[in-house]
């Protein structure tokens, strides 16, 4: 019986009460309300869920846009597969190009026979796009050429009409004498028909030239198809053959025997040189080669960022960020919260600067941020970021740091304002009780105030969180800092066929993200929390 | 940070003793070290790098330095960065994020002369010729059409004159509105590429002067500034009724059906130098010996793009494209990108024209830093009052030889040529740094880099200079 409500206390520290009636529906604490409440805490949400795939996926092959088709959940999967395939690949080559001994021989010896499989396939997969292609385009000529010949035949007939009908108004007008009216108002009929004649005209060309357009749109899913196939096997040749290089001329452990072996060529010839300017020379070869393997052992494969990676950088960015944010946020809300005057002087300051969109903050912290690097290869921030253990290897550079501060500036608010709040709100009793007891401002501070804001200041905490995910991807993708802001925006600007379904793969990325740190809050808001406050949702 | 701080200055000490020692070393192996079997590889002061680009098919020639391994081979382990814009793009390299970048030819010659942000940017390497298009949405196009029966057919003939686009002018300033226009970057090619085309029918694109820095003082047509990869989505928005950018930004507005490609800059204009390779003076001063291995890889990048067979196909341009494909590049579609990298251009989905010299890599002696290059884009800078007043010619000549890097190209290509990499006829010789005068231009005028002013003095719209 203890493990049970162990285990429900635990569930409900982590947030994860929909877990709840399930455990108590296990010990057969009343089924039917437990029963009830899976139905609506578990199955509802499920079901809803459920309800949105399904009308996504009916929905979105309904809307054609020019970047494509509104992909489908299945599209949208296989782009997120695509991307963790992008992923892997450059895993892959990054250890081919250090790999050494039997290992490489193996690796290329793979790599060569799964070439060898895939060309043929290749070759005939491309064969069938070219017919494809030429099927498709003598399809088109075929469909336009009468359309053009109608479309050819009455422009010029309706040209040879306008003119006719121009010469003959011409002599209306001229049989017209001064002084005649029934002619002028004629002439005037004559002109409103000719008007409203070259209108219907205009109009007939209008629709022949829809309908040829309508031609020339219309996508052929047979080339569409055949192109993809295609081009699926030739990505994956051209990643083989990467390999290959990588496993061969381009491997680094090859590349270092090499040098080395030159290395003690030329020290074996220097030993049997004649000359004294020989001899100087191949000294002075010797230390650039030298040089050289040096710089070839720390040599890595430089490799692309990738979506996996981005998500990571821009997670510590955001906590930088936040940590900044809290560091300013937290003593500037204590301090509100005890003194009138603090909060008097503030107040407008916050009210000024809490609406401010990160676009606008964002170029302004780019500026002065800058300012403090002058030589991003060599500054003394940028070192000290670079050495702190979790940033290592996520190549922190200032469009890192604008990124961060900006968060920080964006997500301050709801913690300064909220612990102000919580501060304020400290039980009267409370301190008079510290009062009474003659504590100290630092005991009243930490044994009363603090304690007791807690719980406000990690719901305003909690709100800051989700802010600064939010402005984070905004902030990122204005500094192209590398994170999934970037992400989004070379993806957009790609307009590959592949780039719609990808920016659905970001939507889930980011909002799933979002709601893992948001329970990370709630679990820390309910660890603080002595009445067990509701922070549900 | 303490424990950082004299690290950082050591090291930094330590570069430079081996930056200067590199030098001679160079100069060593250069000059008599070569002939040994042993030759020295050149002292490389920075084997890691960071270089920028914009998704353009032209920034070929570094991701296939890169993918194909000729920055490997020469010791250097190179990061290929996608930039948002052209302004982010020379931003960075100035403060130092970048080392180098795919630049637009004007980028470096402004920099140096102040247009815009001021800094010492320089070039040692011309990354291809050619490769723009200048698209009109299909509203204007069917305008275009209805205008000119000429242009009314399925495969009307090119190229295609502003003339066509007057009526189109005509109707918006009677109603009181400009045709307004897209290009990239104020000192792009770009720029002056849709200046040239509208000028020469006799169509006004406005002027820059010091109170006008949108370059719209008396503009028939309006131009405005969009990132490449944002021109198609601009274009189908509405802002802009046509645009002016490089591959496959023109290709891409064929395929998705928003916009008709008009005319190229191979059409306006042959064989214009088009993107640079641009690094600021400090770098190159700092880093001499990975400047010319840069410089190698590059040249050796540009020649196997333009491998051709002996029937004149070139050969490597289909697998440059997949390389392109891949998204962390251009990432546009393999088969929008194709379609002008491989001698085609494609106009309309029924107008396919060939067009082998769409976009020059190599041919042509490409790659060298023509000083007369430089000079044709300071003529246009002059022309549309980005420089507001007028120059003497020994201006240009002076101003030209500050940004432009022949010696690091030719050191470069001296020791591919030693190497066996490229063959002799590949690179110009002996050479002033001045190509000879051409009139290949659509409004036939005769371009003579040692006579810019005479150039300036021959248009009918444009700034004029006394000689």
């Amino acid at each position: 019986m203890q493990f049970k409500y162990r285990l429900l206390k635990a569930i409900d520290i982590a947030g994860l009460q929909i877990l709840d009636p399930v455990v108590r529906l296990a010990y057969r604490e009343e089924p039917k309300v437990q029963l009830k409440r899976i139905g609506l805490f578990i199955v509802i949400p499920t079901l809803t869920f459920i309800a949105f795939i399904g009308l996504w996926a009916w929905l979105a092959p309904l809307h054609t846009t020019k970047a494509g088709e509104v992909p489908t959940p299945k599209v949208v999967w296989q782009a997120a597969k695509g991307i963790w395939r992008f992923h892997e690949r450059e895993n892959t080559k990054s250890d081919d190009f250090s790999l050494g001994g039997q290992a490489r021989i193996d690796a290329l010896a793979a790599v060569d026979k799964r070439i060898g499989e895939l060309e043929p396939q290749a070759q005939a997969a491309n064969t069938a796009a070219d017919a494809a292609e030429t099927a498709s385009r003598t399809h088109l000529a075929e469909a336009l050429a009468p359309l053009n010949k109608a479309y050819s035949a009455k422009r010029r007939e309706f040209a040879d009409a306008v003119k006719a009908r121009q010469t003959s108004l011409l002599e209306l007008s001229q049989s017209v004498q001064p002084g005649d009216t029934t002619g002028a108002k004629k002439l005037l009929e004559a002109v409103t028909a000719n008007a409203t004649q070259s209108a219907a005209e205009a109009a007939e060309i209008q629709q022949l030239r829809e309908k040829r357009k309508a031609v020339e749109d219309h996508k052929d899913p047979a080339l569409a198809q055949a192109r993809a196939t295609s081009n699926a096997l030739e990505e994956e040749l051209q990643f083989l053959r990467k390999r290959h290089d990588l496993l061969s001329t381009g491997n680094n452990t090859l590349r270092l025997d090499e040098l080395a072996t030159k290395l003690a060529e030329t020290k074996t010839v220097l030993a049997s040189a004649a000359t004294p300017a020989e001899r100087l020379a191949l000294s002075q070869s010797i230390i650039a080669q030298e040089d050289a393997l040096t710089q070839a052992k720390a040599t890595t494969y430089s490799r692309p960022w990738t979506l996996p990676d981005q998500i990571g950088r821009s997670l510590r960015c955001m906590f930088l960020g936040f940590i900044i944010a809290s560091c300013v946020a937290i003593p500037l809300g204590l301090l509100c919260g005890l003194s009138r005057v603090v909060m008097a002087a503030l107040t407008p300051l916050i009210s000024l600067f809490k609406p401010v969109s990160p676009i606008v903050w964002l170029p302004i912290i780019f500026i002065i941020v800058g300012g403090f690097i002058p030589d991003p290869s060599n500054s003394a921030i940028l070192n000290f970021f670079n050495a702190v253990p979790g940033f290592t290897g996520i190549s922190v550079n200032p469009a890192f740091l604008a990124s961060a501060v900006t968060v920080a500036l964006c997500s301050l608010w709801p913690t300064l304002v909220n612990t102000a709040l919580g501060v304020a709100a400290v039980d009267k009793d409370h301190m008079n009780v510290a009062k009474v007891l003659r504590l100290g401002v630092v005991a009243r501070l930490f044994k009363i105030i603090i304690p007791s804001a807690l719980p406000l200041i990690f719901a305003g905490l909690r709100i800051s969180l989700g802010v600064g995910w939010m402005v984070l991807i905004a902030a990122e993708l204005l500094s192209s800092s590398e994170g999934i802001g970037k992400f989004v925006w070379d993806m957009f600007n790609n307009g590959s066929s592949q780039t719609f379904a990808q920016m659905f793969v970001v939507v889930f990325v980011v909002g799933i993200i979002g709601l893992i740190l948001d329970r990370i809050m709630i679990v820390f808001q309910r660890l603080v929390s002595f009445d067990g406050a509701p922070t549900s949702l | 940070m303490k424990q950082t701080a004299p690290r950082t200055s050591g090291s930094s000490n330590a570069g430079l003793l081996r930056k200067t020692a590199g030098l001679t070393r160079w100069l060593l192996a250069a000059g008599f070290g070569a002939s040994l079997a042993h030759a020295a590889p050149l002292a490389l002061e920075k084997t890691e790098l960071k270089f920028g680009f914009i998704k353009l098919t032209d920034c070929a020639p570094l991701v296939i330095a890169k993918e194909k391994g000729f920055f490997a081979d020469e010791g250097l382990s190179v990061n290929v960065v996608a930039q948002p814009n052209w302004k982010t793009l020379l931003d960075n390299v100035i403060s130092g994020n970048l080392d180098g970048a795919h630049m637009l030819s004007g980028q470096p010659i402004a920099a140096t002369i102040g247009i815009g942000t001021k800094a010492d940017i320089v070039t040692a390497y011309t990354l291809d010729l050619n490769g723009n298009g200048i698209t009109v949405s299909n509203g204007v196009w069917e305008k275009m059409q209805l205008a000119d029966p000429d242009l009314d057919t399925p495969t009307p003939k090119h190229p295609i004159s502003a003339k066509a686009l007057r009526p189109i002018v005509d109707e918006y300033t009677a109603a009181g509105k400009k045709l307004q226009m897209g290009m990239v970057f104020p000192v792009s090619t770009h720029n002056y590429e849709i200046r040239y085309w509208l000028a020469a029918a006799g169509i006004n694109p406005g002027f820059y002067s010091s109170t006008d820095v949108g370059g719209r003082t008396g503009a028939e047509v309006e131009l405005s500034v969009t990132p490449p990869p944002m021109m198609p989505t601009v274009l189908e928005a509405g802002n802009i009724q046509g645009y002016c950018v490089g591959e496959p930004w023109n290709q891409q507005a064929v395929t998705k059906g928003i916009g008709v490609p008009v005319v190229t800059n191979y059409e306006i204009f042959k064989n214009k130098a088009e993107k640079v390779f641009g690094v600021t003076k400090a770098w190159a001063d700092a880093n001499p010996n990975t400047h010319i291995a840069v410089i190698k890889a590059l040249i050796r990048a540009g020649k196997w793009l333009d491998e051709t067979d002996a029937s004149g196909k070139l050969v490597n341009r289909e697998e440059a494209c997949r390389l392109l494909a891949q998204p962390n590049y251009v990432g546009a579609d393999y088969n929008v990108i194709k379609n002008s990298m491989t001698g085609t251009f494609v106009f309309q989905k029924t107008d396919v024209q060939s067009m082998p010299d769409f976009n020059v890599f190599f041919k042509y002696q490409a790659t060298y830093p023509w000083y007369s290059d430089g000079i044709w884009f300071l003529t246009q800078m002059r022309r549309w009052g980005q420089i507001p007043e007028a120059k003497p010619a020994s201006w240009y000549a002076e101003t030209v030889k500050k940004i432009y890097l022949p010696d690091v190209y030719l050191a470069a290509a001296k020791l591919l040529l030693a190497e066996g990499k490229i063959s002799k006829d590949d690179i110009p010789a002996t050479t002033d740094g001045y190509k000879p005068a051409t009139s290949a231009f659509i409004d036939g005028k005769t371009f003579d880099a040692h006579d810019p002013v005479g150039y300036l003095n021959s248009f009918k719209i444009g700034n004029k200079d006394p000689l």
